[in-house]
């Protein structure tokens, strides 16, 4: 590249070469500040090859297509394998969308639960707990969403000896064409400087620090495309894109364009309605050296809506308790933010009816703080308060959650999701319902939620009735934060083809995903991982959480705010006493007043309230349904008698 | 030839942000003019969220921070008082006048001027650098307030880095061939002075003769 091309046939030649590297180097340096899987697995091979370095000594440890504008770029496979067409002909532009996939606030039955299976079963602890809050977004639809869109360009002209690159223009061809060359590289090199700059100060490079970092596991991910034509955004789109265009370098026969359209506030893409403030969800990161335990895992196309879903979902009711108890196992050690979070997320479960599932596997497998995180999880999410259109005083709530509670005991979490979600299909939903007769009502009344906002609402009511929701939202985010553990990475690490252009369509996108539900879905290979979908509740609470990632005021400012928009709840509370059959307004008003006893007390007396609680109320519904049966037996019986009259007659 | 200068756009700052506010510039700035091999190294500061690059060459890392350590005592000598910090790229015009730092054979082709107003704000931390960004004060009202000068202060600070990009971009005839780089970057200088220095306005006049004009930048 040093030697100087005195010739005017070699020059073109030189420019070109100029112009095709500054295509590839544009791109490594945009996918390498975009693309987590590259970044994160260079990291670590980074430290290797750089020695600290003072001036011009250690060029040894550069590649050599570092020396293309003296600069040293990490590694990344994804530019290396888009360039190969710019390679072919650079007068065709080359446009690099980042795409922000996550999570829209549709419900979606069929894409529920598994991949947050495969998400516990990698993390530890604490990046568990969190998982589970964003579980809650794995029941939507996944929606991408172009941040940024950069475009190299060369706009050839008809060749001239004019313009060979600002100062040495128009002295005869000889000397334009030595200064040329020189003037080109000099230029594009300081264009390529000011790219690496501004990719890091574009509002996208946070999102992809917070991925790296692994803090943000599982909201959302970047994704990317090269393509060379422009699928134009639409006007609104484009109203809401700021460009930045860098001053084109002349050279002898065209100019070097670069530009980059970007939205200013990645906030607004990334808190849509059900995420208040925080960018929400991708499945697919694409990560690090961690990955490989994930690769592990049996995978292989699945299409969405796969029976074994609801396989999966009906299991759930108790197959969660299992999953709980695993946990420990592939987990170091519970980080102290995180039992923390635990126990006093933990006390509502108090209230709760233990579902089926939970004494048998309760007293061997599962300690007692899972449990009771379990039946808080289940708790939490239920639907049914954000209908009730009726004023509660804030001493009903809990007795609402019990009520919520008991339902969902005997109900399959799972079937939550699926309910919300309007089109889902009868048989789908059937499948889904618990055996046992009390489940019908709470199946007719989830059915009329609004998911969404009951998210918000449990989460908020949360805090509502337990005061130090906020605080624990601070350790959790926390916790969150300091997690820096490997399962985000490994999982990326799947996900990373995806970020292929080449393979870039939205089904594809999606495909990944869907082979981790699958893989997810044979609970009995991976029983750690299996988890609940039922859980949502917990993740409501999450929700509240996440939003307050940012900082904590503003996640104060936002609780505040649903609590004001918070339907009122009696209705559910009503509601649910139906649903229990009468089981009896005391019953509730006793659990009722549980919550502000509890408060303050240990863990292990919550879990027996909670157990009393349960022995109150699960005998009356079983004995509803024993009778009912009974019932039915003997009008079998009569029935079959009367036919055996006839016939006899 | 040609002297561009690019005069930053003023910050207020306190006095605990100052380190990490000038490092972000100047090393922002010494990284468009690093063009020899560099692995650029990317650094978080710790009081915004803001990521900056270095050039990752060890000697001028060292060289910045004394000169914001000189900075910096100034600051607390004079304090409430606008500082500004010249930072000046130069090409050598005859290698064996470089015992004599001041003379001709110094040719100094771009300049850029850091303004910053150093305001002094009720003590509630110390004087050292290394604070997290969640800092908890006791005073509520206080830390808020902090906090949204704080932010003030970021979107100022990212517009700063833009304002170099674009300097950076818009200007590029006046930067000297590479070939003619001896090292990572052309050589430089920093100087710091005080808005009433009047020391400094003759420095400023004396390289304004030995360069030529300088163009005035917006």
């Amino acid at each position: 590249m040093a030697s100087n091309h005195g010739n005017t046939n070699s020059e073109p030649a030189t420019n070109e070469q100029i112009i095709t590297e500054f295509f590839a180097k544009s791109l490594h340096i945009i996918l390498e500040s975009r693309c987590p899987y590259v970044s994160s697995r260079n990291y670590s091979g980074e430290q290797v090859l750089s020695s600290p370095s003072s001036s011009s000594s250690s060029s040894s440890s550069f590649w050599p297509r570092d020396k293309w504008f003296n600069l040293a770029l990490k590694d990344c496979s994804a530019a290396l394998e888009n360039i190969d067409f710019w390679r072919q002909s650079y007068l065709e532009p080359m446009v690099v969308d980042v795409v922000l996939v996550q999570r829209t606030s549709n419900w979606d039955p069929l894409n529920c639960s598994p991949k947050r299976a495969l998400v516990r079963n990698l993390s530890s602890k604490e990046r568990y707990y969190w998982n589970s809050e964003n579980d809650e977004y794995r029941n939507e639809v996944m929606s991408e969403k172009i941040i940024e869109r950069w475009v190299v360009e060369y706009e050839s002209k008809k060749c001239s000896n004019i313009g060979g690159g600002g100062g040495g223009s128009g002295t005869g061809s000889k000397r334009w064409s030595s200064t040329s060359w020189h003037t080109l590289y000099k230029k594009s090199t300081l264009l390529l400087r000011s790219l690496y700059v501004t990719v890091r100060l574009l509002p996208a490079y946070k999102l992809f620090r917070d991925l790296i970092s692994s803090a943000q596991i599982g909201m959302y991910n970047l994704g990317h495309r090269v393509s060379s034509f422009v699928e134009p955004f639409t006007r609104t789109e484009e109203a809401e894109m700021q460009r930045f265009v860098f001053t084109p370098v002349d050279t002898a026969c065209g100019r070097l364009c670069l530009s980059v359209l970007y939205r200013s506030s990645i906030s607004d893409v990334s808190s849509e309605p059900s995420t208040p403030m925080s960018p929400q969800f991708i499945p697919d990161y694409v990560g690090s050296p961690m990955a490989d335990p994930l690769k592990t895992f049996p995978s292989g196309p699945l299409p969405q809506g796969s029976p074994s879903f609801s396989h999966l979902g009906r299991r759930h009711s108790w197959s969660y308790d299992l999953y709980k108890a695993s946990p420990p196992s592939g987990i170091p050690s519970p980080s102290p933010s995180y039992s923390e979070s635990h126990a006093t997320f933990a006390k509502p479960h108090s209230y709760r009816l233990p579902p089926t599932g939970v004494t048998r596997h309760l007293p061997d497998e599962t300690p007692q703080e899972h449990v009771k995180n379990t039946n808080y999880d289940e708790y939490s999410p239920s639907p049914n308060f954000s209908m009730s259109p009726s004023p509660s005083p804030p001493t009903y709530t809990p007795g609402i959650h019990i009520s919520n509670a008991l339902k969902r005991s005997e109900s399959a979490p799972v079937s939550i999701p699926a309910i919300r979600a309007s089109g889902i299909p009868p048989l789908f939903y059937n499948q889904m319902l618990p055996p046992s007769p009390p489940l019908r009502p709470s199946k007719s009344s989830l059915a009329k939620m609004d998911c969404r906002s009951t998210l918000l609402q449990a989460g908020s009511t949360v805090d509502k009735i337990f005061p130090f929701g906020k605080d624990e939202a601070g350790r959790l985010t926390g916790v969150k934060i300091s997690s820096n553990s490997s399962p985000q990475k490994s999982i990326s690490r799947s996900s990373s083809r995806l970020s292929f252009p080449d393979d870039y369509d939205e089904s594809e996108f999606s495909g990944p995903f869907v082979v981790d539900e699958d893989d997810m879905t044979d609970p009995g290979s991976r029983p750690g991982s299996f988890d609940p979908v039922g859980n949502p509740c917990g993740q409501n609470d999450h929700v509240g959480v996440s939003a307050v990632k940012k900082s904590q005021d503003a996640a104060v400012g936002a609780l505040v705010c649903m609590l004001k928009k918070a339907p009122p709840l009696q209705q559910d509370l009503q509601n649910s006493a139906n649903l229990l059959h009468g089981s009896r307004p005391e019953i509730l008003k006793s659990t009722t007043m549980d919550p502000n006893q509890i408060s303050g007390q240990p863990v292990m007396q919550q879990s027996a309230a909670m157990s009393s609680a349960a022995s109150l109320l699960a005998p009356k519904t079983t004995a509803d349904a024993l009778e009912e049966l009974r019932g039915y037996a003997v009008m079998k019986n009569s029935l079959l008698k009367q036919g055996g009259d006839h016939k006899h007659t | 030839m040609n002297c561009e200068v690019c005069q930053l756009k003023e910050l207020e700052v306190e006095h605990i942000e100052v380190r990490e506010v000038l490092r972000c510039i100047l090393h922002t700035i010494l990284f468009h003019r690093a063009l020899g091999l560099v692995r650029p190294k990317d650094v978080d500061l710790e009081l915004f969220d803001i990521t900056y690059v270095q050039c990752g060459d060890v000697e001028h890392e060292k060289k910045i921070n004394e000169k914001i350590d000189h900075f910096i005592d100034r600051v607390e000598k004079h304090p409430n008082k606008k500082n500004q910090i010249c930072l000046s790229f130069y090409e050598v015009k005859n290698k064996q006048a470089t015992w004599f730092t001041n003379k001709v054979e110094r040719h100094y082709w771009e300049q850029w001027y850091i303004n910053l107003n150093t305001v002094q704000h009720p003590k509630t931390h110390s004087g050292k650098s290394h604070h997290s960004k969640v800092v908890v004060d006791p005073g509520e009202t206080a830390s808020e307030e902090r906090n949204a000068r704080r932010t003030a202060l970021e979107s100022s600070l990212r517009e700063v880095l833009f304002q170099i990009i674009k300097f950076v971009n818009e200007k590029k005839d006046h930067v000297p061939p590479i070939p003619n780089l001896d090292g990572v970057s052309f050589p430089y200088e920093i100087t710091i002075s005080s808005s009433s220095d009047s020391a400094f306005g003759m420095d400023m006049l004396k390289r304004m003769l030995q360069t030529g004009h300088p163009t005035m930048l917006s």
